[in-house]
């Protein structure tokens, strides 16, 4: 049974390891603001700003043509 | 994202909705083309150099009146009454809104860099660099990229962005011999940090060999073009055209060969480099532009009077045996 719980402890140990390097990114969750952000607009490369829309409800899409 | 188009139009025309993406890419106008073939009309951001952190895309976020994430891939049949339709409570002290945003200040961000020489402030003053300098402040951004990675060589997401400055440069009329294979080499340490970052393995297998590509990333560019064209428009002009293996699709299909095994020089007549003064590196160079023998004014770095030859037959003017190598040359 011990010997279990150590195998059990040690796996856990290994997969929050292999978990540390993704968690510096962003994961978005429900009720938690999303971070704020200022990037240039593709058409005109003007600076946009997620705050700048506050007041209105937003579908933000990340996403990549390929 | 076409369905999420269709599906909040309407919305966004009643002003319920802003609808706002990122897109996750190396070239702005291959977006932009998607976007015209598509008919997008919403604002679309540019960031090539994953500014966020995200792990993967797409993501699909519904955001209330106070910025808070509301849902993570909302669905789209419910879409009206989970989201549009219901009030949610405002948090006790939201952020105040930005009502102009502006660029930031290239030389604030310099001079704080200079000042902290942190890893940190490089890479900030390099992400601007990228974002708003553009190919004009490429090698500002590179040199900033490399203090950071410098004072921090196993941050992954500088690793990454300093291969997009790579890439940037590749593909501008700086472009440095070996611009190409630095930026593979820089994704691959960002991947070395992290190989799950999905982001990151898109980059690399978007230039890389056609064996590890999940599917061809830029096959729907000629369609998108055919497609513009017959409604009448002019499909928006790439900078830079897809080419070579990011139109490959992913082989599947192998011959069988159980033949033996047979040395590519059975007599040994090539000579061996025991000594290892001699070393190789792959990459995967895409055909594009003109041979150094085939630009105006170009000049044969073969002198004929010290008895040195072109190698190759067919291509006189390459750079030749006993002679330097053209800096720029292949």
């Amino acid at each position: 049974m011990k010997s279990l719980l150590f195998l059990v402890m040690i796996c856990a140990a290994l997969l929050s390891i292999g978990t540390t390097a993704s968690a510096d990114g962003y994961s978005p969750r429900v009720g938690s603001p999303h971070p704020d952000f200022t990037l240039p607009d593709i058409d005109t490369r003007e600076p946009v700003s997620l705050s700048q829309f506050r007041g209105k409800k937003v579908l933000l899409i990340h996403f990549a043509s390929w | 994202m076409p369905v999420w188009h269709e599906k909040t139009r309407e919305l966004v025309r009643q002003g319920k909705l802003v609808l706002l993406a990122v897109i996750q890419e190396q070239h702005p106008q291959r977006c932009r083309l998607f976007a015209q073939w598509q008919k997008f009309d919403w604002p679309i951001l540019h960031d090539p150099i994953n500014l966020l952190g995200l792990g993967g895309v797409p993501v699909i976020l519904a955001l209330d009146e106070d910025g808070i994430v509301r849902s993570i891939r909302p669905k789209m049949d419910t879409f009206e009454a989970d989201f549009i339709d219901r009030s949610f409570p405002s948090p006790e002290s939201a952020p105040q809104a930005v009502v102009k945003p502006t660029v930031p200040d290239l030389s604030k961000l310099q001079e704080r860099a200079r000042q902290a020489g942190s890893a940190e402030g490089w890479r900030e003053l390099a992400d601007a660099l990228v974002l708003w300098g553009g190919v004009d402040r490429i090698n500002q951004a590179l040199a900033a990229y490399t203090k950071a990675a410098q004072l921090a060589p196993n941050d992954g997401d500088t690793q990454f962005r300093l291969g997009v400055a790579y890439r940037m440069r590749f593909e501008s009329p700086d472009r440095r011999a070996n611009d190409f294979q630095a930026a593979v080499d820089h994704w691959t340490a960002a991947r070395a940090v992290d190989p799950n970052q999905y982001i990151w393995r898109r980059r690399i297998e978007q230039y890389g060999p056609r064996l590890t590509k999940p599917y061809s990333f830029y096959d729907w560019v000629n369609t998108a073009k055919a497609e513009i064209t017959a409604r009448g428009e002019t499909p928006i002009a790439l900078a830079v055209e897809p080419s070579g293996a990011e139109f490959a699709y992913p082989e599947e299909d192998f011959a069988e060969d159980d033949s033996p095994a047979q040395s590519p020089d059975p007599k040994g007549r090539i000579l061996r480099d025991i000594q290892g003064l001699m070393k190789t590196e792959v990459a995967v160079v895409p055909h594009r532009g003109l041979s150094p023998a085939d630009r105006p004014g170009y000049t044969s770095p073969c002198d004929p009077t010290k008895n040195s030859r072109p190698i190759g037959t067919t291509s006189p003017g390459r750079w030749c045996s006993g002679s330097t190598r053209p800096k720029d040359g292949k």
